[in-house]
């Protein structure tokens, strides 16, 4: 074996090393990124909590389906919507549909965006929706989830962990996709 | 941080229109690359195109195999709307695989026509980082370090910054060798052990990384792996390069 092969094969030993000592290094600890999550709504942190109304007047609240403590919780499909806007319409079946089909699985809250009680109401009719229709009256929830952009829609597991923002309108296979996977977690 | 970029009344998807300028300098780059080693920037520029196309078209037919049942009712979704439903892998393979026979087809030589694609990829890999970092899922982990950035009240590592300056130091590496190089895929091979040797090093700042049951980020066990092979590659073809020579 020449000497400049030979310092080859020991130079690439030397960063196979470097190389695994740094991934063992920087391995994860089990249950790490638990003590520092935050209320906000980004991937990997707690979803903001809210108490809103739906259109039945009755309180709904996030943390009346999400655990951020313990088992027993179901996850939630937030789903940011206004009557006006052309993609929420084509995307609403698909939220009913699954919202039935995924009933004791998962919560799927329609919140409207900056709408009268009664536009709220008529478009629940329109579609035949049965999932709760939330009337966030001064659009707190809106802004604490900073959605800008209709329709938005944000999945959070069952310990209320923020798990994907989704902007624009998603088609039934996305959703389903989503949703599976925050059911089989 | 910015899912949508808004001008006047309109708002467009952030990610959407980096991905479109992402793919129109990715392929200028490729065309640039090929004029500069002497290549065929034709030739070059359709392969880069055949293999966007193909990735592009294999991640969602392979995302629509796998949950054909939601497809089937409705045909027209195969189609519209695109701004989700991309298997990664799929379009990996299916990409590769394109790229792969379009060069046999046209009998294109691998090592240098590597050496012309490889710019082309780095900066589509900075691209998916500069879409994470303003529109995306990723953040870093928390630090005190005065180059964090703030996100809701906490600090953290701007993870996808760090990834695009190793994208940017890969791209120098290929820049300030393109001119002398000794060998037919020396660019390719120092510029893929830069990329992957930095990113094995960054991903430890990445607070959402992909993570094996142990703890192990996944993505630095791959770069860690396609630098070493890099690396003995260089190594072989410099060893080769000069024999012939001799």
């Amino acid at each position: 074996m020449s000497r400049s092969r030979l310092e080859r094969i020991i130079l690439l030993l030397f960063l196979a090393v470097l190389g695994a000592a740094w991934i063992y290094y920087s391995r994860e600890p089990a249950q790490s990124t638990q003590s520092f999550l935050v209320e906000a709504p980004i991937v990997g942190q707690l979803a903001p909590d809210f108490t809103v109304s739906d259109v039945n007047g009755n309180s709904v609240a996030l943390l009346d389906y999400v655990v951020r403590e313990g088992e027993g919780g179901r996850p939630v499909v937030l789903n940011f919507w206004a009557s006006w806007c052309g993609p929420c319409r084509i995307e609403t079946p698909h939220f009913q549909e699954l919202s039935l089909r995924y009933r004791d699985q998962v919560a799927i809250l329609g919140v409207n965006q900056g709408e009268s009680l009664a536009t709220i109401t008529d478009f629940g009719v329109s579609f035949g929706l049965t999932y709760p229709l939330l009337y966030d009256a001064d659009n707190n929830v809106n802004d604490a989830y900073n959605v800008v952009n209709l329709p938005t829609t944000i999945f959070i597991d069952r310990q209320g962990v923020v798990r994907e923002v989704y902007v624009g309108a998603i088609s039934q296979a996305v959703l389903m996709e989503r949703i599976n996977r925050l059911v089989e977690e | 941080m910015f899912p949508t970029i808004s001008i006047g009344p309109l708002a467009f998807p952030t990610a959407g229109l980096l991905t479109i300028l992402g793919v129109y300098v990715l392929l200028s780059v490729v065309e640039r690359a090929a004029l500069r080693l002497g290549q065929d920037a034709n030739r070059l520029y359709s392969l880069a195109v055949t293999t966007v196309v193909a990735g592009f078209v294999g991640a969602r037919l392979t995302f629509v195999l796998l949950y054909w049942p939601a497809y089937r009712t409705d045909l027209l979704s195969i189609v519209w709307p695109l701004n989700s439903g991309f298997n990664v892998w799929g379009g990996l393979f299916v990409a590769l695989a394109a790229g792969f026979f379009y060069g046999r087809f046209h009998q294109l030589a691998p090592w240098p026509t590597l050496d012309a694609l490889v710019p082309g990829v780095i900066v589509g890999l900075i691209i998916v980082s500069l879409i994470d970092f303003l529109a995306g899922p990723g953040f870093g982990k928390l630090t005190s370090a005065p180059w964090g950035i703030t996100q809701f009240s906490v600090r953290r590592h701007p993870v996808q910054i760090y990834e695009i300056l190793v994208g940017l130091l890969a791209l120098f590496s290929w820049w300030q060798f393109h001119r002398d190089r000794l060998f037919a895929g020396q660019l390719f091979l120092l510029a893929t052990a830069l990329y992957s040797g930095g990113r094995l090093f960054v991903d430890a700042f990445r607070e959402n990384a992909w993570i094996a049951a142990n703890g192990i980020h996944i993505l630095q066990v791959i770069c860690l792996i396609l630098m070493l092979a890099s690396l003995y590659g260089l190594g072989q073809l410099a060893e080769k390069t000069a024999v012939n020579r001799a």
